[in-house]
């Protein structure tokens, strides 16, 4: 273990640009000075922001980091605090993480050769990690790193999981897990209807995603924009119509002449192997999903380049990280999520169909098609209503396989909804880095925030009711209650929809009886 | 067709004695020849998987319990615990970690419907020592500290590590400068200190003079942010909890313990403070305080009713208002006692 030879204290430490940050934790260059000024990346993360359990992802993360020994994992070196801060010593990777690559300098996605080099070493620390019982849960490319020799490095395990360490002391060794983790764009269908529980597989969907994203510059639906109303915005019937988001996009940002040729371009821009390879990884059922260790056998990963070729073809010209945060100097990722403090957000429409297209090499969303859904600006008293039409209606619950709705509002948010409707207006590329990334915390910000909300009712209810003083108490009152309701509904569809499921295997077996049956007859 | 010339697969006894040989090996060959130790070494490394493997399931397969107990049986029958526990600096990283989980699962794994794990380490309470000092060793403290908090979820064996010396050492091994094993060391210490109440309540209250001189002094008052938070949330765990409610009265009628509260409520970190509030309240609400705690509460009667007046949670919570509110009531009501 090298991490006897970094020391754990502030002073062998010399500070000298910021490369990263994110809500409670910011990423310095520094330099080891007792050897030989060593260049190391340091994270520094804030004890004493407001999220309760920050404490216990903090030692899971730098706990599970160093026990892994992987060429493709980001260890740390050594972690000690100082003051109220924490500082994990890191090796540094010169050339950043794979999201800063694609927005400096390759906005329309990653040549395929490179794409399939740098899918398969995170693939390899895919495949440790789930070897150790590990899951990652939260695969993207701004957590793969890239080092200035081509290695490749997947960090971030701020909210990974062991399923040898089950966090209930109840201790049943179970694969599977309920809390809700990972970045919107790149969590998969059971990630996000987490009572059915999720394993390892949701690990290869997220895998597949940022295949997406490095082979088209983002995730998919991305172009969406990103406020606070984004997942609304996808409702929109009107834009369900295109089969096409990448392409839909292409059609809308970029003048026709050129997305025309960017399309041709596009199309044939991928080989076979590569969209088989992600479509295996985007299957709906996730047992249809491969495992990393047989993903790792598809064609599309043989026949590798070596990591030269990443120097060669990706790194060379690339501005230094220092520069490539000047130019967009968002954070690094979404991947820390309380205080964004914009008070009551939000429409939050849950999307759990996705149907991935290999034609057009992008995901398809699967809305419910009949909800009724105005997106013209709302009161709280229509949108009570609407609500209640949406998610009491019974054939909407029995679709609810594919969909789930939950929503709160947001007058402010109809605004830029209204005003986001205009995609032509907006130059999507400059505006992807600075925007994307805000309005992924900010959706991760409000599922909290609902569920926090949800929590509060409950509260309440169980001591005495609340009194009725003045009006605003009385708004706030019934906006509570929606929020209640809709956690009510919630639960009844997730039985439902359990129901459904113990149904449907009754039924199968049922069908296999009277094959069976029929079978006998026949001889 | 590789697998047709297999031999028969091995019986989970078989894996459990073959390590077991292997590790005796590893014990005693440490300086034999290069390449055969190695090969030795790799073989060792592929039987702990093995084990591990048969406790856990794989990708392929659930565990079986009747599989799961036979291993068991075996492990316990000699002394394979302890050559696994002594020989584990020698394994590789990974043969570490699944050495560990093996040990963990082990303890939880019923034979005949008993916990044989608990009787092997109460005729065997000296690997206890064994483990507590691996905190003193970078290398393996993760292993060991993952280890020993499986052995202490047996309830006598935590009372052994508490009445043991050992108990003394958890002050330094938590405020060590490495983030990761002062961590492991801290979650370690509180399980001690809240898992099996009773033997909780009766530790604390046989040693209850030096306990808590060493934790006010050591970890209340440290200069290290983190140890302080952990240590005054652990404090209000621990008083807080119905079993220790003799050591709690004990607690709250000191006036230097109080002191040291209102110190800690004056703390820059919101986390501290609310956690150093649960436990003042305790201070505040108790109906017997003696004159000392009286006189100190009315001396700083304004500043504290100031203090608390602007004192809040930064979400909303019911449960803290009602708290303060109390607090809140009782110090304004104070009134000398020692004059009458």
């Amino acid at each position: 273990m090298g991490s006897c030879m970094y020391p754990v204290e502030r002073g062998a430490y010399k500070l000298l640009s910021e490369i990263g940050s994110g809500v409670s934790a910011v990423v310095y260059k520094a330099q080891c000075l007792p050897l030989n000024s060593t260049v190391v990346a340091i994270k520094v993360i804030d004890l004493e922001r407001s999220r309760p359990n920050l404490l216990d992802d903090v030692r899971r993360e730098t706990k599970a980091m160093s026990l892994l020994s992987h060429p493709n994992i980001l260890t740390a070196h050594c972690s000690f605090t100082v003051g109220r801060h924490l500082w994990v010593v890191m090796p540094y990777m010169a050339a950043g993480s794979l999201h800063s690559i694609l927005s400096s300098s390759f906005p329309h996605g990653l040549p395929e050769p490179s794409i399939a080099l740098l899918l398969k070493h995170t693939l390899l620390a895919l495949h440790y990690l789930h070897a150790q019982g590990l899951l990652h849960r939260d695969i993207k490319a701004s957590n793969i790193l890239l080092d200035s020799n081509g290695s490749v490095k997947l960090a971030d395990f701020g909210v990974s999981a062991s399923i040898y360490e089950p966090l209930s002391s109840a201790a049943t060794f179970s694969p599977f897990f309920n809390d809700l983790v990972g970045t919107p764009y790149w969590m998969a269908p059971e990630v996000i209807h987490s009572h059915v529980g999720y394993g390892f597989k949701a690990d290869i969907w997220s895998f597949g995603i940022t295949a997406l994203e490095l082979a088209h510059g983002r995730p998919p639906l991305s172009h969406l924009p990103p406020s606070k109303s984004l997942v609304i915005r996808i409702t929109n019937r009107f834009r369900l119509n295109h089969d096409d988001h990448y392409h839909h996009h292409q059609y809308h940002y970029l003048d026709d002449e050129d997305a025309k040729k960017k399309n041709k371009k596009n199309k044939k821009k991928f080989s076979k192997g590569f969209k088989d390879m992600v479509a295996s990884c985007l299957a709906q059922d996730p047992s249809k999903r491969p495992s990393a260790e047989k993903l790792l056998k598809h064609p599309f990963f043989k026949n590798c380049k070596s990591p030269d070729h990443l120097v060669r073809h990706v790194l060379q010209g690339l501005p230094v990280i220092e520069e490539r945060l000047k130019e967009s100097p968002s954070s690094v990722d979404g991947d820390d999520d309380d205080n964004n403090g914009s008070g009551g957000v939000t429409k939050i429409r849950r999307i759990s169909g996705w149907n991935f297209n290999e034609d057009i090499f992008g995901l398809n969303p699967v809305f419910p098609c009949e909800k009724k859904e105005d997106p013209s600006p709302i009161s709280s008293s229509f949108y009570s209503s609407s609500f209640l039409e949406g998610g009491g209606n019974d054939g909407d619950r029995k679709r609810d396989d594919h969909v789930k709705v939950r929503e709160e509002e947001n007058k402010k948010d109809d605004e830029i909804h209204e005003e986001g409707n205009d995609p032509g207006l907006l130059g999507w590329k400059s505006r992807t880095a600075e925007t994307l990334v805000p309005g992924l915390i900010s959706l991760l910000n409000s599922l909290s925030l609902e569920k926090e909300m949800v929590m509060n009712v409950l509260e309440s209810c169980r001591g005495e009711g609340m009194g009725i003083g003045d009006w605003e108490s009385k708004e706030e009152e019934r906006e509570q209650r929606l929020v209640d309701m809709v956690g009510k509904l919630q639960r009844t569809v997730d039985g439902l929809t359990i129901q459904l499921k113990g149904e449907s295997a009754k039924n199968a077996a049922l069908e296999k009886e009277l094959q069976g049956l029929k079978d006998k007859n026949l001889t | 067709m590789k697998g047709l010339f297999k031999s028969k697969p091995k019986t989970p006894a078989e894996v459990v004695r073959q390590t077991r040989d292997l590790l005796v090996y590893a014990d005693m060959n440490w300086n034999s020849r290069e390449t055969k130790r190695e090969e030795k070494m790799a073989e060792l490394s592929k039987l702990i998987r093995e084990l591990k493997s048969i406790l856990y399931g794989n990708s392929e397969s659930e565990p079986v319990t009747e599989a799961c107990a036979q291993l068991t049986q075996e492990f316990f029958k000699e002394n394979t615990l302890r050559l696994l526990i002594i020989c584990l600096p020698k394994l590789n990283l990974e043969a570490r970690k699944d050495a560990t989980q093996v040990v963990a699962n082990l303890q939880r794994q019923q034979v005949h419907s008993r916990l044989i794990a608990s009787d092997h380490l109460e005729a065997n309470k000296d690997l206890m020592d064994i483990l507590i000092s691996g905190y003193e060793n970078m290398d393996i403290a993760l292993h060991y500290g993952a280890m020993l908090r499986e052995c202490i979820r047996h309830q006598s064996i935590a009372r052994y590590v508490l009445e043991s010396d050992h108990m003394k050492k958890f002050f330094d091994y938590i405020q060590l400068p490495n983030f990761d094993i002062a961590s492991d060391a801290s979650a370690t210490f509180k399980e001690l200190l809240t898992r099996h109440k009773s033997t909780v309540a009766e530790f604390l209250t046989k040693n209850y003079d030096w306990f808590f001189a060493e934790f006010n002094s050591k970890l209340l008052e440290s200069a290290n942010y983190i140890t302080r938070r952990q240590a005054i949330k652990l404090l209000g765990d621990m008083l807080l909890d119905r079993s220790n409610s003799s050591v709690m009265m004990r607690y709250v009628s000191s006036k230097d313990n109080l002191r040291i509260m209102m110190n800690l409520l004056r703390e820059s970190s919101k986390n501290i403070q609310i956690e150093a509030f649960h436990v003042f309240k305790l201070f505040a609400a108790n109906q017997n305080k003696p004159p000392e705690i009286v006189s100190i509460l009315i001396a700083n009667r304004s500043k504290l009713l100031r203090f608390f007046s602007d004192f809040k949670m930064d979400k909303e919570n019911e449960q803290f208002e009602a708290d303060k509110a109390q607090v809140i009531k009782e110090i304004a009501a104070l009134e000398p006692r020692d004059r009458p």
